[in-house]
């Protein structure tokens, strides 16, 4: 029944309202992308640990990342398997090794080995896995199905994810046609047999996957009883935490610094030299995000480019509603001087303010997810249009259109219609 | 004895009678612009009764306070010293739900038309309309009717950006009027239009005024429209210089005109000794003046009747009964002797009185004064 007077203010002034969807449309990009990027580094952050089969994971207390893990005693994860509650308790290798550029006939004719585009022969940093081929530490079938290929430690496994300077056949991407290619890991040469599919995200540009001797041919520092990880799967996944302590109390693991509860216990967890700690499954994935999202600048940085798109916005929709008030202080005023109250007409502003933002989040959304799709394809990172970011997107959207028509209304409140006369 | 009051006659208060209801009331109004040495008085201890149904035209030179006063009745701006009474509502320290209320009981119309640029000139009429919460049946009726008045029947739908400013001046009236205001407050109203759209409108007000006993207060310079006003009030300096009411005004000098001595006066001057004169009561057995007693004021009788008697020593004789245009107590200012009768009300009446010296002074500057003295004293006779 009431005249709605929000929506005629923003359908008359079309060119005022185009900066001010297009404002909002901006911020909310932006903000989508830096959500996009966040969700993709916590998603790739534990994109291995999610491949792999555990419920508890043993790795060395100095484990520093994902490319740094470190190693303790493969005696460990066998002395896991002794408990009742443990299904398996299988040892698992990864560390950082070298990959050589496969030198194929697809390099350009003539060219020198300076060339920049010839990139046959040069080194590439690999993240390089080992793990049994009789009963592989993936929970996910396709990689155990492929991991049986590694009967010798010559053989290794290529994640098609990997980035094309890794060299494979076609250019673009590892594909059949690479097996049986050849090629140095390391300090000994190796043969492409299969393909499997896993991606490393930010950790590294490509990875591969060996046997337990291949992988200490490709790392020698490495001896084969010394393991990164040790991947426990139990019978029943709800007992990790019982499960968690007994392996504590069977290893001389203290409870923890922060669960000490006598000066024993807290000495004891200072000073321990148990070479093994124990976690689970929430915790390392907490513990990956965590150093991914907070510890490293990357993180920071798409955090801060979420405030900063919010600042962006607010101040153009500020700018937008606010310069729409001033053009009109002569028609508010009259609008007081009939008898409309603040209330009437701070709600008007905002009810412009949240059809601006809702105007301008719809296209943005539809925008943002091509843009998500273009950057996954470009650059491999798995970025996901996820409920729970079109939501806060749409809430900043609103706060940010809201923040700036309650700036705008203090112009409003100015509004006298004793200047009327 | 009569009591004198404060009352003009020609503020009109005695046209018909003393109480009717005041749409505004203003007393001993005083208002500041500015802070501390900044301080400037805008308005100086301010008088103003306004009707119901009355129409009133202020003017005054820019700067005389006219639109202070009409803002501050119009409850935009907040009464400072003094009392202010709007539709029986003391603005005085008024909290701000009674004041959105009150403005809701009015109707603006400013001299900028400010109507919204988005919205039709319907939709912008029924802002007003709908504020106040009339039935939307009726308001769509009322409105369609009121701009078909103002001539814009075939520019309902349109927006302003595609109206003349004259058209808009005229949705903007219709926006001020919408609502059935009891009070309409207007600057320069008719100041965009050409005659006989300004006509139109002041015809509407007439309506208003008449039909719905709105009361119409404007400040304009448009003295093709002055014909309509009830009572014109004159501000200089921030002071109402004077306050007239155009009826009485000239039922006042119609009566002064029966008056020989006074019958060759210009309308000006008739006019000036009407702005002299003072409001003076009496109820039955007052007596008004007795004989004897020094000459100080000469009566015209508004309303009631008097008797006038004479005592010649013996008793009291009954000489003359005066009633409702009449007029007594002339000849002691003339002949500067004491009163030559006794005047007693026979009923609750009402005097216009003219001091003495204003009253020689008149005489003074009439050219036929003598001749009209004679006369007067042969009538007498």
């Amino acid at each position: 029944m009431s005249t709605p007077l929000a929506w005629k203010n923003l359908t008359h002034n079309k060119v005022r309202t185009s900066i001010g969807v297009a404002g909002v449309g901006f911020a909310v990009i932006l903000i989508f992308m830096q959500l996009g990027f966040l969700g993709a580094i916590k998603k790739t952050a534990t994109q291995i640990y999610d491949a792999l089969e555990f419920d508890l994971l043993l790795r060395s207390p100095a484990y520093l990342h994902l490319t740094e893990p470190r190693s303790f005693a493969r005696a460990r994860v066998y002395q896991a398997a002794s408990l009742p509650e443990v299904s398996h308790s299988r040892p698992f290798y990864l560390g950082l090794s070298e990959w050589q550029v496969p030198i194929t006939s697809n390099a350009p004719l003539g060219s020198k080995a300076s060339d920049p585009d010839n990139l046959s022969g040069q080194w590439r940093g690999i993240i390089t896995m080992g793990t049994d081929p009789s009963d592989p530490g993936f929970s996910r079938e396709d990689i155990r199905q492929q991991a049986r290929q590694l009967s010798d430690p010559r053989f290794v496994l290529i994640d098609s994810e990997s980035k094309p300077e890794y060299g494979p056949v076609q250019g673009d991407e590892f594909s059949q046609a690479d097996i049986g290619v050849t090629t140095a890991l390391g300090p000994n040469r190796v043969r492409i047999v299969g393909l499997f599919k896993l991606g490393t995200g930010m950790a590294s540009n490509g990875a591969c996957l060996t046997s337990p001797e291949g992988y200490v041919r490709a790392c020698p520092w490495q001896a084969i009883d010394e393991v990164n990880f040790g991947l426990i799967k139990l019978h029943d996944p709800s007992q990790a935490e019982a499960v968690k302590s007994q392996l504590q109390a069977i290893f001389g693991i203290p409870a923890s610094v922060s669960n000490a509860e006598s000066q024993q216990q807290l000495d004891a967890a200072l000073l321990t030299n148990a070479d093994v700690e124990i976690l689970t499954r929430a915790e390392v994935n907490k513990h990956e995000e965590y150093r991914w999202v907070v510890d490293t600048p990357l993180g920071q940085i798409f955090q801060l480019g979420v405030w900063v798109a919010v600042f962006v916005g607010v101040a153009i929709v500020y700018q937008v509603l606010s310069s729409d008030i001033a053009s009109m202080m002569g028609e508010y005023a009259t609008l007081k001087a009939m008898g409309y109250s603040n209330k009437y007409l701070t709600i008007v502003v905002l009810q412009q303010s949240v059809l601006l933002a809702i105007v301008g989040y719809v296209p943005s959304l539809a925008i943002s997810w091509l843009l998500y799709q273009l950057v996954e394809s470009e650059s491999g990172m798995p970025m996901f249009m996820t409920v729970e970011i079109m939501l806060t997107v749409f809430l900043l959207a609103i706060v940010i259109c809201v923040v700036s028509g309650l700036g705008a209304l203090r112009k409003l409140f100015q509004a006298d219609p004793a200047d009327l006369f | 004895m009569t009591s004198q009051t404060t009352i003009p006659a020609t503020s009109g208060a005695f046209a018909e009678g003393m109480h009717l209801p005041k749409t505004v009331k203003v007393e001993n109004l005083n208002h500041f612009f500015g802070q501390g040495e900044l301080r400037k008085q805008a308005l100086y201890t301010n008088n103003l009764e306004v009707r119901r149904g009355e129409i009133v035209i202020m003017t005054g030179p820019s700067g005389s306070g006219k639109t202070t006063l009409l803002t501050l009745i119009g409850s935009l701006r907040s009464v400072q010293e003094g009392s202010l009474r709007v539709l029986g509502n003391e603005l005085c320290g008024a909290d701000r739900d009674l004041i959105v209320q009150l403005r809701r009981e009015m109707g603006f119309i400013f001299q900028a038309h400010n109507l919204f640029e988005s919205l039709t000139a319907y939709q912008n009429v029924n802002m007003a309309a709908e504020l106040v919460g009339l039935d939307p049946m009726i308001t769509e009726g009322r409105i369609k009717s009121l701009l078909t008045r103002l001539g814009l029947a075939d520019r309902i739908h349109y927006k302003p950006n595609s109206l003349s400013g004259g058209q808009k001046q005229r949705v903007a009236i219709a926006r001020g009027l919408v609502h059935k205001p009891k009070l309409i407050l207007a600057d320069e109203p008719t100041a965009a239009l050409d005659e006989k759209s300004g006509r139109e409108v002041v015809t509407l007000f007439q309506e208003l005024a008449r039909d719905e006993g709105c009361t119409i207060i404007m400040v304009t310079h448009d003295n093709r429209i002055l014909d309509v006003a009830d009572r014109i009030v004159n501000m200089v300096d921030g002071r109402i210089k004077s306050d007239v009411a155009v009826q009485e005004t000239s039922v006042i000098c119609e009566f002064l005109k029966g008056f020989p001595l006074f019958s060759d006066l210009s309308p000006t001057t008739l006019a000036e000794i009407a702005d002299q004169m003072m409001v003076h009561e009496a109820v039955a057995g007052d007596e008004v003046i007795r004989q004897g007693d020094a000459g100080d004021l000469f009566y015209l009788i508004r309303s009631g009747s008097v008797d006038v008697l004479i005592d010649d020593g013996q008793q009291r004789k009954k000489v003359a009964e005066l009633k409702q245009g009449q007029y007594f107590g002339e000849a002691a200012l003339i002949t500067d002797e004491p009163r030559n009768a006794t005047v007693v009300a026979k009923e609750k009446s009402v005097f216009y009185a003219l001091d003495k010296e204003e009253f020689q002074a008149v005489l003074a500057t009439s050219a036929t004064f003598e001749e009209e003295l004679r006369q007067a004293l042969f009538n007498r006779q």
